[in-house]
Parts: structure tokens; sequence; C-alpha cells
């Protein structure tokens, strides 16, 4: 006999079967809500579902029992009975029930623990590893995020997706952001550049050298990153620069004049005017033929200024200094670029903005001048030598162009693998891969695909097929899908997963599209520099009223995953990188949700991709739900993270070329983008070789972008950069230990701050 | 070069670690102080591909 019911609250009040009865009717009547009133045969089933519900709780020898497992008791017996709707609807009505009750006290817990406990305490901190939550503006903004994703828990989502967000069956990124903005963009700096641009307090002009174009390329990124909540890419680097290395080229060239004429009043335009025609004519001023026709110019002019002299050597003398000043000068654009993207702040100083520039097939002196120097720029390191965090760099390697002896920008590409061996960037991406290739147009970069740091890349247009070029568009947003709980749940049954995957993957659709209609609303005045400048795609030609509905089209969203291995392990007991049965069960997979979200463009008209995850804050969420849902489960909820999205398991011992020839595949399905890593030791420096060799493996097995991890290691106190074991090479202290002034000294370390 | 650091009784970096500067999903990151637990996790577990 039960007497009594222990509230939420702790409180025992007296058992009312009738609480039970008024319970299940509810969610009867919820199933056809128009009629709100009961049938005899429903008051039949509230009657029998009631006594069972009591049986249950009887024969579980509950005397007291809470609401909490008298609601999980009725919950059961409606699904047991086979009332599918009405069951989903009551767990419906609880959560938000849930929602309102402890609507004060989630985020008060979450707020107080942000401002007291210390990051290294508090994972929520360091959900993204590039933004210091220590830092007040860091702290501030994850209040503010907190919030954010609180309230569109709560009342903006549709209760059924909040509910597969909180419970871990899906995770849609970015919520804070979710009535906000847009995901990414890759930017062309050409148009921003010549048309000139403002950021709000004044109007910049087009730079008249690369030193101001390094600078206003670190603006733009910078101006644009505050307009959206992901990353920004510069996909034409070289090309969109170069025009200002010819500009610098041809200032020095007159300075240098003016110094050899020993007279600065000499009226020298025609020089620049004819530098200008050149590079307009030729893409070039540098090549032989442009060279040579400034070269008569110089002549001419030292001949009118100062006749009667033999000019050879000055013009010589001239035209060498003033590529070697050019040279010089855009080594230091490049350095500052680094430097910058470095240290210049965003979002209200939380984080610097998250950029990535994409370089490799410029031919011309200028372009590969800007190629050079960006990458020595990157091998000397910052200020203190450490090893630039950002922009993330990807070289694009093209057959003809810079793959072999001979090519010409092979040489690019060997110093590329040799800063890359010592500082991890430039990661490469894949020109000549089929899914690549086939929106290839030569002499038109911007065909050339390029993605966002993290890995993203939008191509295909669907939307708009005259425009699948890279330049101006971007990402909207994605979801991903918890892949290995789908497989626990299957309970080894192949058809059972696929079948919950499509009805995963479909409700991912309708919640990326209630996203977008969401996004679709706002107008261009909403994003000052995205839309007001005209950096996304066609948003140049509304108006700061007009709704950006239309010109976001051009974007694309995208369905991701993670955890394909543990989804197999949970399957079929071993993963792709281990059986062959499990390779092809997850090509397949992978393959079946690509067909989906292709299926779901030409429904709709609009882009839907397949997105290898990043994960960056996702890669632990995930399992830790898992394992307390399904328990420590081996292979698949044994670790602290679940696999990054296709990859084969990092614990997993295989050779580069096995991981390599594995992953390829699944690059050509991922359209939203995808990276494969191979992790390698020791010093690379020492053997840039094999590091080519891997690379150009990628390329050979249909890898789109690819990049090898190796441990960079740096000492702070005597600077050196490399593999740190236990002890420093260089000044031999070990982690925490300190160095005495004379051993320091005698490295040629000098200390400023001695006493 | 130079270093920074302040100098304790002629002793230089007492209690500095050195930077690991490692990527596992996409971003570098300078430190892995800064890494979420699971990043943290995937850092620890990894296998080098060395045999090509």
């Amino acid at each position: 006999m039960i007497r009594f019911i222990v509230k939420r609250d702790g409180r025992k009040v007296s058992f009312n079967e009738d609480k039970i009865s008024n319970a299940i009717r509810k969610a009867l009547i919820s199933a056809h809500p128009d009629d709100k009133s009961t049938s005899q045969y429903e008051e039949d089933l509230v009657e029998k579902f009631t006594r069972q519900v009591i049986q249950e709780i009887e024969k579980k020898n509950l005397s007291e029992p809470s609401v909490e497992n008298t609601q999980d008791i009725i919950e059961k017996v409606l699904i047991k009975e086979g009332m599918a709707a009405e069951a989903k609807n009551f767990i419906l009505y609880r959560q938000n029930r849930t929602n309102i009750r402890t609507y004060n006290t989630d985020l008060t817990k979450i707020f107080r623990d942000l401002t007291s406990k210390s990051t290294a305490d508090m994972d929520l901190k360091r959900e993204n590893a590039n933004i210091d939550a220590n830092a007040p503006m860091g702290l501030m903004l994850r209040f503010g995020s907190e919030g954010s994703k609180d309230y569109v828990k709560r009342y903006v989502l549709r209760p059924e997706h909040s509910i597969a967000h909180s419970r871990g069956d899906i995770h849609i990124h970015d919520l804070d952001f979710y009535m906000l903005t847009i995901n990414c963009c890759q930017i062309s700096l050409k148009g921003l550049f010549e048309r000139g641009f403002s950021t709000g307090h004044g109007f910049l002009r087009e730079p008249q050298s690369i030193q101001s174009a390094a600078a206003l390329c670190c603006i733009a990124i910078q101006s644009n990153q505050n307009d959206q909540h992901g990353g920004q890419s510069i996909p034409l680097f070289e090309y969109d620069l170069a025009p200002y290395v010819a500009i610098s080229y041809s200032k020095h060239l007159c300075k240098v004049m003016n110094v050899c004429l020993r007279n600065d009043d000499y009226d020298l335009t025609e020089i620049k005017d004819l530098c200008k025609d050149l590079y307009k004519k030729n893409n070039t001023c540098l090549s032989e033929d442009s060279s040579e026709q400034i070269r008569n110019k110089v002549l001419e002019f030292l001949d009118k200024y100062k006749p009667g002299c033999d000019h050879q050597e000055d013009v010589k003398y001239i035209m060498d200094e003033a590529f070697k000043l050019t040279e010089r000068e855009t080594y230091q654009s490049m350095e500052a670029l680094i430097h910058n993207l470095n240290s210049m702040q965003s979002r209200a100083g939380a984080q610097v903005p998250f950029s990535s520039i994409n370089y490799g097939t410029g031919t011309t002196i200028e372009q590969r001048m800007i190629m050079k120097n960006v990458l020595m720029a990157t091998d000397a390191g910052l200020g203190g030598g450490e090893t630039p965090i950002f922009p993330v760099q990807i070289f694009k390697v093209k057959d003809g162009i810079n793959t072999k002896p001979g090519d010409p920008n092979y040489d690019l590409f060997e110093l590329a693998c040799k800063v890359s061996a010592k500082r991890l960037f430039p990661n490469f991406s894949f020109l000549d891969a089929p899914y690549n290739i086939q929106y290839y147009k030569e002499g038109h970069p911007e065909t050339e695909v390029a993605v966002m740091g993290c890995r993203t890349r939008v191509f295909s247009n669907y939307y708009d097929k005259t425009k699948e070029i890279i330049p101006g568009r971007g990402n909207l947003s994605f979801t991903t899908i918890n892949l290995p709980r789908l497989a626990i749940d299957a309970h080894g049954s192949i058809s059972k997963f696929y079948e919950s995957l499509d009805k995963m993957v479909y409700m991912v659709f309708d919640q990326l599209m209630e996203r977008f209609n969401l996004i679709a609303k706002k107008q261009v005045l909403n994003y000052p520099f995205l839309m007001g400048q005209g950096v996304w795609l066609d948003s140049d030609k509304l108006n700061p009223e007009d709704k950006i509905e239309d010109v976001i089209k051009h974007g694309s969203m995208s369905v991701g995953f993670i955890g394909l291995a543990e989804c197999l392990v949970a399957l079929v007991g071993k993963h792709h990188g281990e059986s062959k049965e499990a390779y092809e069960l997850g090509y397949n997979i992978i393959k079946h949700m690509r067909e989906l979200t292709d299926k779901k463009t030409v429904e709709s008209g609009l882009n839907f991709t397949l997105f290898s995850t990043p994960a960056e804050g996702l890669s632990g969420r995930f399992v830790k739900i898992d394992k307390k849902l399904y328990g420590e489960i081996k292979g698949v909820t044994d670790r602290d993270y679940y696999t990054n999205s296709f990859h084969v398991p990092v614990y997993y011992d295989i050779s580069a070329a096995e991981k390599i020839k594995i992953e390829g595949p699944f690059h050509a399905l991922c359209n939203a983008g995808a990276i494969s890593y191979v992790e390698m030791d020791g010093d690379l420096t020492k053997n840039i070789k094999a590091f080519q060799d891997v690379i150009l493996y990628m390329k050979d097995c249909g890898v789109g972008y690819g990049s090898i991890n190796h441990p960079v290691d740096r000492c702070p106190v005597c600077n050196y950069v490399g593999v740190i074991g236990d002890v420093c090479p260089r000044c031999g202290r070990r982690d925490g230990e300190g160095v005495s002034i004379e051993r320091l000294r005698k490295l040629g370390v000098g200390c400023i701050c001695t006493g | 070069m130079q270093t920074r650091l302040h100098a304790r009784n002629g002793v230089i970096g007492e209690g500095v670690k050195f930077e690991r500067i490692r990527r596992v999903t996409g971003y570098l990151v300078g430190t892995l102080d800064r890494f979420n637990n699971g990043k943290r996790a995937e850092e620890r577990d990894r296998v080098k591909h060395m045999h090509v």
C-alpha cells in the first residue's frame, strides 16, 4: 500500500492516485489536441494504465515513491502499451516542466562556477582552447554565451531538438549564436581593396603598398570575424596581395632613382604609370618582359635628367636595389601580418581572429615573393621565436605547378614542407582530387578549392550553379550526430542502425532549416562588414534594410558526425582500421549520409553538405553522457573522447601509408570538409624528404586536406624550439627548473631583467 | 637573443614550464593547459605512424 509520495523538494505528501490518472489522461488528449475531451474507450485506458503504474510501483517495493520515478514509470507503461505519440508528448511535457523549474538554478550555477572556479578545474572554461576564459573579456564572453545557450535551449529550439541536444543525440554547434549570425566566410580581398572599405568609423582607401595591404588584410579579417561566429579565410592570398607588391616596387624604383640623381624633385610619375600599365597588361612588373621595358624607361629618364653620362651601371644598380627593397618590404609585411594575426583582438578582446590563408598556385614573381616571404616569416616565428598559432596556412598542391622538380612553384612546395616540419603550418590541400578538379578552371583561381582553418570548405553551389566559386561564401551552420550512440542502441542490428540514422539525419535537416529561417530574416545592417561591405557573395546588391535570405542561400548547411570508429566497434566489434568488413560498413554508412544530404539539397534547392566535424569542444561531450547511460563499453565508451569524424583511432598502431589509404576515400564523401593527420615523431626538419613523400602520398590517395602532426616544443628560458623530452637540449633544464644567468650568457641569451 | 624572464638569485626560469604546441582537431594551441579534457586524453593516447 502506497501512502506517501516524495515531492521534488523533499516534502512528503499523501499519495493520490488521481494525479497519476490525470497525467495519463493529459498524455492521451495530447494525441488529439483539437478535442480536449476523452472517449469512454480512453477513460478505460486511463484506468487500466493507472492500475499498471501502481502495480509497477508496488512491485518495485517503493513504499514512498518520488514524483520523478513515478513519472518514469508512466513513461514506460505508455511505451509498453504502444502509445508512441502519447509517450513522446509526455516526455516533452516533462522536459518543459523541468525547464521551467530549473530556469534559475542551472544558469545561476554556471555563472557561479564561471566566476569562482579556475580554468584548470572547469572544463567549460576550456571548451575552446583559443579563448582565454581566465581573462575578464573571455569570461564576459562566456557569461553571454552561457546565458544565450540557455535561452535558446529553453525557448527557441523545438523541444525535440532541444532534448536531442541536451541528451547528446546531436550537438547543435554554436548554440549561443543561434539567433544572431552565420558561421564563416571565405573572403576575397580583391574587391574589398579595390573599392576601399569602411569598418565603421572611417573609410579606408585602396592600399598603396604591400605593407598597408597586409595590414588591411588583417583588419578585414578582424572586422569580418566580429560579424560571424566562426573563422575567416583568405582563399586567394597571393593573388589578392600581389598587385600591392608591384605598387611597392614602383615606389622603391622611383626612390632609388631620386637618390641616384641626388634630387627629390624630379617628376617620375611616368615611371609609376608605366609600372601600373605593365601590371595591368602582364599581371606582373617583375617579369623579364616587364623589367626590360621599365629598364628602358629608367634609362630614358636618367639620360634626360643627367645627360651625357653612361648610365648602364646606374640602371643595373637601381633595378637591383628596387627589387631588393621590395623583397625586404614584402618580408616585413608578412612578418607583421603574422604578428598581427596572433596579437590583434576580436570579439571584445576575448580572442584573436580565427584566420586562415590559402596559397600555392600563383606563379608570377610578385605572387611567389609573397608566398616565399610568408613562409620565411613563419619559419622565423614570433618575437620570442614562438610558433605562430594563426593564421592557419594552407598550401595548395597542384600537379604541373608545384609537385615535381621543374614545376614553377616546386621550390615553394619544398619550402612549405620544410616550414611545416618545424612549425606545423602550412597544411596541404589537394586541388587534383577528383571532387575538387571538377570545379577547377585554369586561369581562374577563384575556382581553386580553399579551406577554412578548421577544415570547412564550401564549393558546390546547387542554389546558383553559375556561382560555384570559393570567394564570398561560407558555412551557415552545422549540427553533429552522435554515431556511437545510434550504434549502441541498435544492439548489433545494422538495419536498425540505418533506420535510426535516417531519422536522426532528417531531424537535423529540420533543425538546420529552422535555424536558417531565423537568420534569413536578418537584415544587411545587422552585419555591417560581412554584408554591408559586400564581403558575402551578392550582398553588394542589397540595401541596408534588405533581408539576407536570398544571399545566404549561397552558403552551406552541414550535417556533421563524430566517432565512426566507435560506432563500428559497437556494431561489428571492430573499427575500420583493423577489419576490411568494418571498413566497408563504415564507408557505406558515410556514403549513405552523403546521399541523404545530396537528396535534401535537390529537394530544398539549398546547399546541404556532409561534414567531418572538427569537434573542438565536442570531442569529450558525447562520450561522457554515453558512459553514464551505457557504462564502459570496450572500444566504444572506455576513453574520454570519441574518435574524430572518420579518422582511424589515434591509439591504433598503424603505418602512415595505411592510415592515409583508409581515410582518403572518405574525403570525397565529406563535401563540407575533412582533414587527415599523420603523427610523426622526432626532428622532422632533418628529414624533409620523408615529410614531402607523406604529403604527396596523401595526394595520390584522394585526400583533400591533410597535415602532419609532430611535437613542437619551446623552452621559454633559452628559446629552443624543437622536440623537448624531459630536458631542454639547449640549456639543459628540466620543466620548471631555473638556469643561471652565466650559463644563459654562454648560450648567447642575455637577461634584460636582472636583480 | 634576450630573455624577458626575471632572474631570482642569479637564476632564471624557475617555475616556467616548457611550451608544448599541439594540434588535435584543427587549430594549434600554444599550451596543453588550455585543452579541454577530451582533447587532452586524445593527445595522450596518440601513437606515431612512423613505419611509412
